[in-house]
């Protein structure tokens, strides 16, 4: 086993395991610092899986704001009367047959057709001098972003704006009391 | 290093673990943030296929996803705020108005 295939396995597994911490704390705070080590375990595995842009992206903006943003929101709550409520529904054996049932699809995964040859490409079995960035630069990325995904690009910029504008409109205090 | 079926695997227990984690919290915020657990299972295997086929298709995805996560988290939160205004407190198990 190499060092890069223990590694990944490594990421794996600690994915896993502090998701599941993350949903099944008691304390909601504990729970967002669980949910950060999640999203630094998943940026690693992007690098392994030459996304480095990616990688820097999700520390940035899921890390760094998204995150950040909810633990701002969850301090405005009580937190101790969030400690004392009960976690789980009480249909919370449903929701973990939900979750077994996506899980098969991990196992589903394993299935042999994904590893078909011909279709694989060995990332570190590409010559160097091939014609183009290497696979994953941010070169690539944004020749794609802004050639052939422009439209849905700019469909994004609209979408952050109504998201701007809603969130503003939804938090805002109403004047007439309404 | 590993074969895809393994990145798309443990993409698929991270999304289950999300979707658990979404039916059966009863606090609207772990509700939301097992929704980004979900939303970062389906990006791991966005960048697993990109990985696999060679293709940066799959990190745009990637990165529209990350895109839309940041406008679901300005607006869920948004609505948390404005239901803690109403009535205190981030449970869902007394939401009950719409019950008929």
């Amino acid at each position: 086993m190499s060092l890069l295939t223990a590694i990944f396995y490594y990421m794996a597994f600690a994915c896993v395991a502090s998701a599941l911490l993350a949903v099944t704390r008691k304390n909601p705070v504990h729970s967002m610092l669980w949910v950060l080590a999640l999203f630094l375990h998943v940026a690693g595995i992007f690098l392994l899986l030459n996304a480095e842009f990616l990688a820097a992206v999700q520390i940035i903006v899921y890390a760094g704001a998204i995150l950040i943003f909810y633990l701002f929101v969850l301090i405005l709550l009580d937190v101790p009367e969030e400690v004392a409520r009960p976690r789980f529904g009480r249909h919370w054996l449903f929701a973990v047959a939900i979750g077994l049932s996506f899980a098969a699809l991990a196992a589903l995964a394993r299935v042999e057709t994904l590893d078909p040859e011909g279709v694989r490409v060995a990332p570190t079995a590409r010559p160097v001098a091939a014609v183009g960035p290497p696979q994953g630069s941010l070169e690539e990325i944004g020749m794609a972003l802004f050639g052939p995904f422009a439209l849905p690009f700019e469909i994004a910029s609209l979408l952050l704006l109504a998201a701007i504008v809603g969130a503003i409109v939804l938090a805002k205090r109403k004047a007439g009391g309404a | 290093m590993v074969p895809v079926s393994a990145v798309v695997g443990s993409s698929a227990v991270l999304f289950a673990i999300g979707a658990f984690g979404f039916l059966a919290r009863r606090n609207i915020i772990l509700m939301l943030i097992s929704a980004e657990v979900m939303l970062n299972a389906v990006n791991l295997s966005l960048v697993g296929f990109s990985w696999h086929l060679g293709d940066p298709r799959g990190q745009v995805l990637a990165l529209f996803v990350i895109a839309v996560a940041a406008a679901e988290a300005a607006i869920g939160l948004g609505l948390v705020i404005a239901m803690n205004r109403n009535r205190p407190g981030a449970g869902v198990g007394d939401l009950t108005s719409l019950k008929w």
